[in-house]
């Protein structure tokens, strides 16, 4: 594995700046078009990791089904039913840059230093895993940010799926072993979860006439 | 025996999908297949039920499906109450499509998704596998969505989106915390055992690194806590609850949080023995929410949302009893969940039972009820005096368990919390059973020709009224049922 580090490297940097071109970009067709990118570079990790592992190629296969033709498919099909523009979000494009900056470098930094707190063996704490690692909490936390964050019901949804896919990309070191069926009754409730979501949020443009989480305030206390 | 585990989840599954299938097209035969297809769940669960509360263990699959006594408890309730909840639903859901909140070719679906929803609930109590019980406690939430939404007005449609997106966040915490318990157990397991089998993976708890330990349960603990309705992770419930189709609600508070406290149960109380940590994290979660749920129970005037916190309140009882890590303490928990799926469902059947007859669910639009719908004010008087902890109702003896429990385990300060919080508990359900029952009824309502519910309402509430009651008068009737259930909780805990 060590012989194709450089290319994990790569393709994990590039994990997180697509998950900054996400949450920051304010076209929501874009944002979706970037998650499939990202998701296409996801696959590329676990087919790589595959070549010691071929149990991986499973993961690779269902990832692909899911993440770069259903998911995609689902959330173009309602931003068309609904509106492409992210509504304004409550921090700017600096502030919002910088902030995730922040957290990412701190998180960063702090896991693969202490990659041994999380690291359940040896083997995890070796590169290219504690890369790995390291870049799946930094997501993990982007897409709790993004959730945090911004106020379009949609781009939360986006959120949700950045979140998810770092817990996805932490497996390859978490549960390499882990079976086929255990990883596809994860990405199915996964799948469901985004379509229902995304039926829901439509309901919230119907009757509200836009897809701004702060209208929602008709329940409180 | 064994089978009956597949049958108890895949019948309410089948007999859902048959209603997606036909029963849209025509609303009897949607609410023929609900009724036949609870009435056959109950009779599987009952028969599970007593084969666990005996000591029996049944699994399938080489034990990825696995059901001991406190599996069976849960699914036992499950089905009872789902039972009660389909034949409250026909007369309750019928009068919403008179009324035009709900279209009647929707009642397919309501009858479809409630199917799917029980049969997720069922089968998250049969699942000896980490990662399917992630996905199947992930499917509660995905399967009751829908159901939260079901009016489709804008406060339907807010409750559901923030249930969706508050559980969904939290259940990928928890999705990380089961990844790392597989990883870690995985690295300790010797000899061909199966580190996704929770069984497994309690045997090495003690070997496990510290680190992966603590992590773990934190994120297990904000994921299923959320579903819980642990506070701060609670926000979702009353909206939830308000919200939802009476019977939905009774449902959800009845036994989907209990479903939450279950998947704790079986994933951090493993840890107890070897990192004291861990339940002290659990009895301070436990009283903040207690606290929290009673102080928002004050400020509530619509009744549903007032349950609601309720329901807060007495997660926060289940968790301190869990937390305080004793035998007795882990007894007045399972104890105490028993009683708060019958004493709650109760309430919201009887409060459910309100709002089908008024029409009105506020606390200051309602009064003198009990000459206008007596047996429906003997329901809800026995669910209140139930709930607030009064002698002779079963939330007593639960509630007085803990108390001693605590004061035993050395934490007598949480015990004198538990003690004030059970206070303000009877003065908030006196005071709330007084003007919703008692004195003059507003002139609107005298005008309003209010009657009792149908037969289809209120017997399911007698039965339930009368469990409250045996239970209260005679707690060691379930005695050797929660004994069973606690043994079964430290048989999966291994020892130092």
């Amino acid at each position: 594995m060590q012989e194709f580090a450089k290319v994990i490297s790569t393709i994990s940097l590039s994990m997180i700046i697509t998950s900054y071109l996400i949450i920051e970009l304010r076209n929501l067709k874009y944002s979706a078009y970037v998650y499939m990118i990202q998701a296409m570079l996801m696959c590329t990790l676990f087919a790589i990791f595959a070549i010691d592992n071929p149990g991986l190629y499973y993961w690779a296969a269902t990832a692909f089904i899911t993440k770069v033709v259903i998911i995609p498919w689902l959330l173009l099909r309602y931003i068309k039913k609904t509106t492409d523009r992210e509504f304004q979000p409550l921090i700017g494009y600096l502030g919002s840059i910088f902030l995730i900056s922040a957290v990412v470098v701190v998180l960063y930094r702090v896991t693969h230093t202490y990659i041994g707190f999380v690291a359940p063996s040896q083997f995890a704490t070796a590169e290219p895993f504690r890369t790995n690692l390291a870049v799946s909490l930094s997501i993990f936390f982007m897409g709790l940010y993004c959730i945090l964050i911004r106020r379009d019901a949609i781009k939360t949804v986006h959120g949700l799926l950045i979140l998810e896919n770092g817990v996805h990309l932490s497996l390859v070191t978490l549960a390499p072993a882990l079976r086929e069926t255990a990883l596809i009754g994860i990405v199915t409730d996964v799948v469901i979860a985004v379509w229902i979501l995304l039926y829901v949020i439509y309901g919230i443009y119907q009757k509200f006439g836009s897809t701004d989480t702060l209208q929602l305030r008709g329940l409180r206390w | 025996m064994n089978n009956e585990i597949l049958y108890l989840f895949l019948t309410p599954f089948i007999a859902g999908i048959f209603i997606f299938l036909v029963g849209r097209k025509s609303r009897v035969v949607g609410e023929a297949l609900a009724l036949l297809g609870t009435i056959v769940t109950f009779v599987i669960a009952f028969k599970i039920f007593i084969a666990t509360t005996h000591g029996e263990v049944l699994t399938l699959y080489s034990s990825q499906l696995r059901m001991d006594a406190l599996s069976g408890l849960i699914a036992g309730l499950v089905a009872l109450l789902g039972l009660i909840a389909s034949f409250y639903s026909v007369p309750y859901m019928r009068r919403e499509v008179e009324v035009g909140a709900i279209q009647a070719e929707r009642m397919g679906t309501y009858y479809g998704w409630f199917m799917i929803f029980l049969s997720t609930m069922l089968c998250a109590t049969t699942v000896n596998n980490i990662i399917l019980l992630w996905v199947i406690i992930e499917g509660t939430t995905l399967a009751s969505i829908i159901l939260v939404g079901f009016y489709w007005n804008k406060d339907a449609i807010e409750a559901a989106y923030k249930y969706a997106i508050l559980l969904t966040v939290g259940i990928t915490f928890a999705l990380f915390g089961c990844v790392l318990l597989y990883s870690g157990a995985s690295a300790q397991i010797t000899g061909g055992g199966d580190p996704l089998k929770l069984t497994e993976i309690a045997k090495v708890a003690g070997k496990m690194p510290k680190s992966i330990v603590l992590l773990s349960v934190v994120m297990l603990l904000v994921g299923f806590g959320t579903k819980a309705g642990m506070v701060p992770f609670h926000t979702w419930l009353p909206d939830a609850h308000a919200e939802a189709p009476t019977p939905i609600s009774a449902m959800l508070s009845g036994v989907m949080i209990k479903v939450g406290i279950y998947a704790l149960i079986r994933t951090v109380l493993i840890f107890y023995p070897f990192y004291p940590i861990v339940s002290t994290l659990v009895l301070v979660f436990g009283m903040l929410t207690m606290v929290v749920g009673v102080i928002m129970m004050m400020m509530q005037d619509d009744l549903k949302r007032f349950l609601a916190f309720c329901s807060v309140t007495s997660i926060g009882y289940i968790l301190m009893g869990l937390g305080l890590a004793n035998y007795l303490g882990i007894y007045g928990a399972i104890f105490h969940l028993l009683n708060h799926s019958l004493m709650k469902a109760l309430a919201f059947f009887s409060v459910g039972a309100v709002i089908y007859s008024t029409h009105h669910r506020r606390v200051s639009e309602l009064g003198g009820l009990g000459k206008y719908m007596p047996i429906t004010a003997v329901a809800f008087y026995v669910a209140a005096f139930a709930l607030g902890g009064i002698p002779f109702f079963n939330g007593f003896v639960s509630e007085f368990t803990l108390f001693i429990a605590g004061v035993k385990a050395g934490f007598p300060w949480a015990t004198v919390v538990a003690v004030a919080v059970a206070i303000l508990n009877v003065a908030i359900f006196i005071h709330l059973t007084y003007q919703v029952f008692m004195g003059e009824a507003p002139e609107n309502l005298k005008s309003a020709g209010i009657k009792e519910v149908p037969v289809m309402m209120w017997g399911g509430m007698l039965i339930l009224a009368f469990l409250c009651l045996l239970i209260g008068v005679y707690p060691q009737i379930v005695s050797p049922i929660l004994n069973e259930a606690t043994k079964a909780v430290f048989a999966t805990i291994a020892m130092p």
